[in-house]
């Protein structure tokens, strides 16, 4: 079986799941979420063969292009969401999450993506390649994580503040805490991956590790936004709303710098 | 000076700081750095100089911003002192004076009495904790003791090894621009340049591109030799993402080219009213050669890589890659130009020749030869071992500040008339839903023991 293939039948497969979850969340079936998570599950399944599957065509890391960087971030957010729903069962984050993640499958398949492998050019060839993107996307998946479950603290804090409780949703306070631990993983892996990966390889492959180029800067913006969630959170208390607002804003820098800085701005990052 | 402290000591003067840091890193992404003056002009108008004056345009070299990450570091320090001294206080001289008080008004508390003595109630409450790694403190008077039971305090640290971190990486940065310093050397095969400030050399033995079977780029390779004294002391293939480190230096493998201005050419001369007639040149540009069996000689006044006509009207090249190579003949008859004209290499028929008679000559660039150069670029940066070591502690930092929670359990035992009241309560710095339910699970374990 072919790695087009392999995508195509694990974007079913979370369409599928999709699907389930927003069933489950108008009928308010407990055993609706289950099969929506375990459908997206089989989806990673699939998914992380598919892009096994790349690597051993291709002979390189399975982020190279706009398409299979992509590819691999909707599976890197699909993991992420498994851990975080494993751990603090989010089941309600599900319908919104996996329509991020169909919206990167979709991304990924229109045909403004090339999706031929191409050989590397000599600037990624190097092991760094696999240590700074998939580090660095593995933190932005549970930023994603986080900016869904900020944002449904937003709606549910609303709720409450009317008065109105729904008996199956999840508290506002549990969301807020979610948010919070899902940064906690994100920080640190998009600190490792993003800047002192980036460092490193940039300063073996660039001769310099920082030269103020758009990307770099923009990695520190959104490094800058969450240590202002973190600042403002442990040390000046704010929680709920305000900190719901931080979050949001990191993912949407995370998000301009994985893909606006390709699109609009010009640098040294420029290798789709 | 202690109002400068206390204002250099506030997390708000923090928060402002990074929120203006940030809008400035924004805006410098959106007006492109250090270009020409021209390009301002045609992109800003008569924005552009105040853009100039204001330092918009080389932003992160500007005194304004590096003065911005001056006072932010500043800000750092004294918070980070500041906020030290009691967190030193707490982890290494921790004192057993608490009264029931203090731990009534913890947020995470149990209270119960026990069936027990005193000693008994002791020694299951210390087998409780210390299965769990907390360390212990206690103090023990006439019925009635006192616990101090902690575990990771290396973690309040977190925070603070996170900056320490930060500001060796700034140190860094500082070093990097002011003792940093980097230069390319342009060498032909066989050439070889001092370094500059070092008593070694380095030569280029051989140059070559690597290519792919599609033809696209694989690989740039230079072999370069380190020469000390005149003694060549060692080789290493220098190629992108892989240079050569010596002595603090490292050589990049950072660019190529061909030295355009003299390259040797080949002209195929051919004439429409006679196909057998084929005379093949070659010489150097500049240089003139005899057309044999003609009144005529000729010369390649000069040669272009990539030609293109501007948007001004002018021939010039695009680039120094060889993509569109073209030539500038003349025909000379004695001291007067005959014939001139342009002819290219990729599209024979294209040829643009002037003349003042009928032509019957044809002219054909076949092939262009010129050296190729290497560009290493050589940078000695004594500011990177302080960004690797600052990375470390970053790492360190982020991973006590979010992994490993400092946990605190203080404990008093009272015992009256043969029972034991226990009154407990605990403080986490962080992940307090664990805590709670690890210090729920010791308490129930304590009160149903039997």
């Amino acid at each position: 079986m072919s790695e087009s293939t392999l995508f195509l039948i694990t974007f079913i497969f979370y369409i599928l799941a999709a699907f389930f979850y927003f069933s489950f969340f108008f009928a308010k079936k407990e055993n609706l979420a289950k099969t929506g998570f375990r459908t997206a599950f089989m989806g990673l399944i699939i998914h992380t063969a598919a892009l096994i599957l790349r690597t051993i065509e291709s002979g390189h890391a399975p982020f190279t292009n706009m398409y299979e960087s992509l590819s691999f971030l909707a599976w890197s957010a699909i993991l992420a969401y498994v851990i975080i729903e494993g751990k603090f069962r989010i089941r309600k984050a599900g319908p919104y999450f996996m329509l991020i993640v169909i919206a990167l499958m979709a991304l990924a398949s229109s045909p403004l993506m090339p999706k031929e492998a191409n050989p590397l050019v000599p600037a990624l060839q190097s092991y760094w390649l696999w240590l700074h993107v998939s580090v660095t996307l593995l933190g932005e998946a549970f930023f994603a994580v986080a900016f869904i479950t900020s944002i449904m603290y937003l709606a549910a804090d609303s709720r409450e503040k009317k008065g109105k409780t729904k008996k199956s949703g999840i508290s506002s306070e549990k969301l807020d805490s979610i948010s919070y631990r899902c940064i906690a993983i994100g920080f640190p892996l998009f600190t490792l991956g993003g800047l002192i990966f980036g460092m490193i390889w940039a300063y073996y492959a660039w001769g310099s590790y920082w030269s103020w180029d758009p990307k770099e800067v923009w990695s520190l913006i959104t490094w800058f936004v969450f240590a202002l969630y973190l600042h403002t959170r442990i040390v000046m208390g704010w929680k709920g709303r305000r900190s719901a607002a931080v979050s949001i804003l990191g993912f949407l820098a995370a998000l301009f710098t994985y893909f606006g800085v390709n699109y609009l701005l010009v640098g040294l990052h420029s290798y789709a | 000076m202690k109002d400068i402290l206390r204002f250099f000591s506030s997390v708000k003067l923090a928060i402002v700081l990074l929120i203006i840091i940030t809008c400035a890193s924004i805006l410098g992404t959106f007006i492109p750095q250090q270009r020409s003056a021209a390009e301002y002009a045609v992109r800003y108008g008569q924005l552009a100089g105040l853009f100039t004056r204001l330092q918009l345009t080389n932003l992160y070299h500007s005194w304004w911003f590096n003065g911005l990450l001056f006072f932010f570091a500043l800000n750092i320090i004294i918070c980070t002192l500041k906020r030290l001294s009691p967190k030193f206080k707490r982890a290494f001289q921790p004192t057993l004076r608490f009264e029931t008080k203090t731990i009534n008004s913890l947020k995470i508390k149990e209270k119960f009495k026990k069936n027990w003595n005193l000693a008994r109630t002791k020694e299951e409450l210390e087998r409780e904790l210390s299965a769990r790694h907390y360390r212990i403190k206690e103090e023990d008077k006439e019925n009635r003791s006192s616990f101090l039971a902690r575990k990771k305090m290396l973690g309040l640290f977190g925070s603070d090894v996170v900056h320490l971190g930060l500001l060796i990486i700034l140190a860094g940065g500082i070093i990097s621009g002011l003792g940093g310093f980097r230069k390319d050397l342009i060498l032909f095969e066989g050439e070889s340049l001092p370094v500059p400030q070092a008593d070694f050399q380095v030569r280029l033995d051989k140059f070559e591109t690597e290519f792919y079977p599609d033809g696209r780029v694989k690989d740039w390779k230079s072999t370069l030799t380190v020469i000390e004294n005149e003694t060549a002391l060692f080789s290493r293939i220098v190629e992108v993402n892989y240079p050569l480190s010596y002595q603090g230096y490292v050589f990049y493998q950072y660019s190529y080219g061909w030295d355009w201005k003299n390259p040797s050419l080949e002209i195929w001369v051919k004439k429409r009213s006679d196909p057998s007639f084929l005379r093949k040149l070659e010489f150097k540009v500049g240089q003139r050669v005899s057309l044999e069996g003609e009144d005529m000689q000729l010369m390649a006044h000069h040669f272009l890589p990539d030609l293109v006509i501007n948007d001004k009207n002018e021939i010039t090249t695009r680039s120094n890659e060889p993509n569109n190579p073209a030539a500038f003949i003349e025909g000379w008859q004695g001291e007067q130009i005959v014939i001139s004209g342009w002819i290219f290499a990729k599209f024979p028929d294209f040829a643009r020749i002037h003349s003042e008679k009928e032509m019957d000559l044809i002219f054909e660039l076949r092939d262009f030869n010129s050296n190729q150069f290497s560009v290493i670029q050589a940078a000695k940066d004594p500011g990177v071992n302080f960004i690797w070591v600052g990375s470390g502690f970053l790492m360190l930092g982020l991973a006590l500040a979010f992994y490993w929670p400092a946990r605190e359990i203080k404990v008093i035992l009272e015992e009256s008339h043969g029972k034991t009241e226990v009154t407990a309560g605990g403080i986490a710095s962080k992940n307090r839903d664990a805590f709670q339910t690890e210090f729920k699970t010791m308490m129930n374990s304590l009160r149903r023991s039997k």
